[in-house]
């Protein structure tokens, strides 16, 4: 081949996608290699439908999302805050569609994992070869007493960014100085492990710089511990007073911080013995896998999605893949994957890749788990947790060589010297949490 | 762009299904990394640096100094640690083989200039525009502003481990021009 030659077919094979210059002919005659749907089009069902569709092209991907426009929620407590707009977390799926993905905006009512076929309330039939399930979380709203679906617009949850996240924000606003703002953690798991937490540091510091600086944000909690825990602590005292008598205080569920029942007309949140009157409510309730999730029998008893650490296909019927928060992965209690965006975009790529392998008759590739979850505490003061796993021997392994949270200061103890930490570490991270919603906005929904 | 490398190895020649098997693992690790780094290492912004086409010198270097713990990171050092020394020789040559693409960025021309004229000194290595003159030094050029920015400011601040010879460069530079030096290279092509 001469060099021109040489050049043009490299740019003819470089134009074609891969697969269709390798398919066989039966392919190109119109019917598709194999079909994949996606139910969900938040972090974990957009990204496995992109990868789907760039692995293989001749693979027909159809995803199924009721919204037009996704808003994420990460970032979303700075609209609490009032540091951003609810619509610059907001997106559509022209992207996706334009890269071949079929993007059908209608809610999937049922799946017959034996006839491998869905149902939407549209009134559509699909069937498929493997399907995608990350439908993120529905809330067991009678986990406490004297709430449900209505008492959520006068207590709101806001852990689905959109109106929710707008109600709680106008509540803020209305608030008087001297205040009390609740936050009601749920016990876990939870998505966004770090949320409720960041988001009182975001209250406090909406409250000191809008003349409120007499407010308290209480975080009344089911759980006796929570991520990031000395980090929090720290950016709560340096930034806006923690501990009683402070802007910020935590009750953990040995100190009575569960609540059981609330009021709504009196905005009380009611623990086993005591009782606290809020002028705003945040109550975050029970989470279990979506409902589609639990419709179709792939949740546990406590209401999430096991998975095969290979491939993320579902312990419980084959040629289904929960992936984000829906499911469950890792080791309980303390390794296990947190539900996170990032960690919804790292397994909806190991989904991916074993479903186009096994859909090619190969096996299914190394799968690599990765999360990173960054938090924004106040001004240019953020910091993250990191988490790795592998597989051995089928199962989730954390590798504890890595990982872990951003360092925290840390008084001498033992022959080991106090630790101050450089703040140039917390300005950094506040600045790669904006670069990485920005990278993963992109590589899910662009 | 489609990089199914490791489908279309596959695929295209079983026989060679063990290569194709050991690049579809580096490529599968590479694609954690878009979330931060951008798909094909090309950053969509805000302070997260495009890794894609950075010489495979540097790349495999910076790495593996985090994963020893020789060199500062806010964040990648908790994620490098998690990687044996051979896949991030994989990483390395996997992100090096792909286009260094300059990212079009927001710059203000004045900064623009007052940048050239602050890089003087730099050409001897980085070119006139960035463009790495030498194996060991990362592509400046459209690299994201903001990262190059609080790039400079590590290599200033002696309370963390960074490499010294950056180091005594940085210096050369005025405090008040440092964001105009990343302006400058973020802007070239
Ligand atoms: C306040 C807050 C802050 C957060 N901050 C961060 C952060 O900083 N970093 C981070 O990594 N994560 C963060 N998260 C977590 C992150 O939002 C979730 O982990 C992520 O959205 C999970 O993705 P998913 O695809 O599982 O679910 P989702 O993103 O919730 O998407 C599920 C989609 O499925 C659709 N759906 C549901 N049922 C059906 C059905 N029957 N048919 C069709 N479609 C259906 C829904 O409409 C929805 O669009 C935060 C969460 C909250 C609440
Ligand atoms: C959670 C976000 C995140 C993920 C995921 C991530 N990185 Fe990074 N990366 C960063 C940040 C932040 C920096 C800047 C260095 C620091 O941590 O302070 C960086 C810097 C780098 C650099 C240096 C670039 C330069 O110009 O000097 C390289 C190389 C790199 N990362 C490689 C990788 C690879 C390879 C992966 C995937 C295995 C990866 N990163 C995954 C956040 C991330
Ligand atoms: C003697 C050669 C040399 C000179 C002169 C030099 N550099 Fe560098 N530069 C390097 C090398 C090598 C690296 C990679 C060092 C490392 O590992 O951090 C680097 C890294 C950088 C980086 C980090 C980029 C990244 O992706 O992380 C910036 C920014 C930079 N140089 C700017 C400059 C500026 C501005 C000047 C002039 C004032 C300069 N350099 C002069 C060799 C040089």
């Amino acid at each position: 081949m001469n060099p021109i030659d040489r050049r043009s077919f490299i740019k003819a094979l470089a134009a074609a996608p891969a697969a269709s210059v390798l398919a066989v002919p039966a392919h190109a005659q119109g019917k598709p290699k194999a079909r994949v749907v996606v139910i969900g089009g938040g972090f974990g069902g957009a990204t496995a439908a992109k990868y789907v569709k760039m692995l293989d092209p001749a693979i027909e991907v159809t995803m199924i999302e009721p919204n037009k426009i996704y808003t994420s929620c990460p970032l979303s407590n700075e609209v609490i805050s009032g540091h951003r707009d609810l619509a610059s977390l907001q997106v559509g799926y022209d992207k996706i569609a334009a890269r071949g993905v079929n993007v059908l905006h209608d809610l999937v009512e049922s799946v017959d994992p034996m006839k491998k076929t869905v149902r939407t309330k549209g009134g559509k039939t699909l069937s498929y070869d493997a399907l995608i399930m990350s439908p993120g979380i529905d809330f067991k709203y009678d986990s406490v007493e004297g709430y449900d679906e209505k008492v959520a617009e006068i207590l709101p949850h806001a852990y689905k960014a959109g109106p929710q996240t707008t109600l709680l924000k106008k509540q803020l606003e209305a608030m008087p100085d001297g205040g009390v703002f609740i936050i009601s953690v749920p016990p876990r798991p939870i998505r966004c492990p770090p949320g409720p937490y960041e988001r009182a540091a975001q209250v406090a510091w909406y409250c000191k710089t809008h003349g409120k600086p007499k407010a308290k944000v209480l975080i009344l909690d089911a759980n006796d511990s929570h991520s990031k825990q000395a980090l929090f602590r720290q950016a709560w005292r340096e930034l806006y007073g923690y501990g009683k008598g402070e802007m910020i205080e935590w009750v953990p569920a040995a100190e009575d911080g569960k609540v059981v029942r609330v009021d709504p007309k009196t905005r009380t949140a009611y623990t086993n013995f005591g009782e606290h009157k809020a002028d705003v409510l945040n109550l975050i309730p029970l989470h279990h896998a979506g409902h589609i999730a639990l419709k179709t029998g792939l949740a546990n008893e406590r209401g999430w999605c096991e998975v095969v650490p290979m491939t993320m296909e579902s312990a419980v019927h084959k040629d289904i893949y929960p992936v984000g928060d829906a499911c469950i992965a890792g080791e309980l209690p303390v390794y296990d994957m947190p539900k996170s965006a990032h960690m919804a975009n790292t397994q909806a790529k190991v989904a991916a890749g074993a479903i186009v392998a096994k859909i090619n008759g190969l096996p299914p590739p190394t799968p690599w788990y990765v999360n990173t979850c960054y938090s924004l505490a106040g001004e240019n003061y953020g910091f993250s947790v990191v988490h790795i796993y592998r597989v051995e021997n089928n199962k989730f392994v954390y590798i504890t060589a890595a990982g872990g949270v951003s360092p925290a200061d840390a008084p001498a103890q033992g022959d080991k010297a106090a630790v101050k930490v450089p703040r140039v570490q917390y300005a950094l991270e506040a600045q790669y949490l904006m670069g990485w919603w920005r990278n993963i906005m992109a590589d899910a929904f662009a | 762009m489609h990089r199914g490398v490791w489908y279309a190895l596959a695929v295209g020649g079983l026989a060679v299904a063990g290569i194709a098997h050991a690049s579809g693992t580096i490529e599968a690790l590479a694609r954690t990394c878009n979330n931060c780094h951008g798909v094909n290492g090309v950053s969509a912004g805000d302070g997260m640096p495009s890794i894609g086409g950075l010489p495979e010198g540097y790349l495999k270097t910076v790495m593996m100094e985090w994963k020893e713990g020789k060199r500062y990171s806010a964040t990648m050092g908790r994620l490098i640690k998690g990687y044996t020394e051979e896949e991030i020789a994989g990483l390395a040559a996997y992100f090096s083989k792909l286009p260094w693409t300059p990212v079009a960025q927001k710059t203000d021309s004045k900064l623009v200039e007052r940048g050239k004229q602050a890089t003087q000194s730099c050409v001897s290595c980085h070119g006139p525009t960035g463009k790495a003159a030498m194996p060991t030094a990362p592509n400046l050029n459209g690299q994201n502003a903001k990262y190059l920015e609080m790039e400079m400011r590590k290599y200033l601040d002696d309370s963390i481990p960074m490499p010294a010879m950056m180091r005594m460069m940085a210096k050369q530079v005025k405090p008040e021009d440092l964001e105009a030096v990343a302006h400058f290279y973020a802007s070239q092509k």
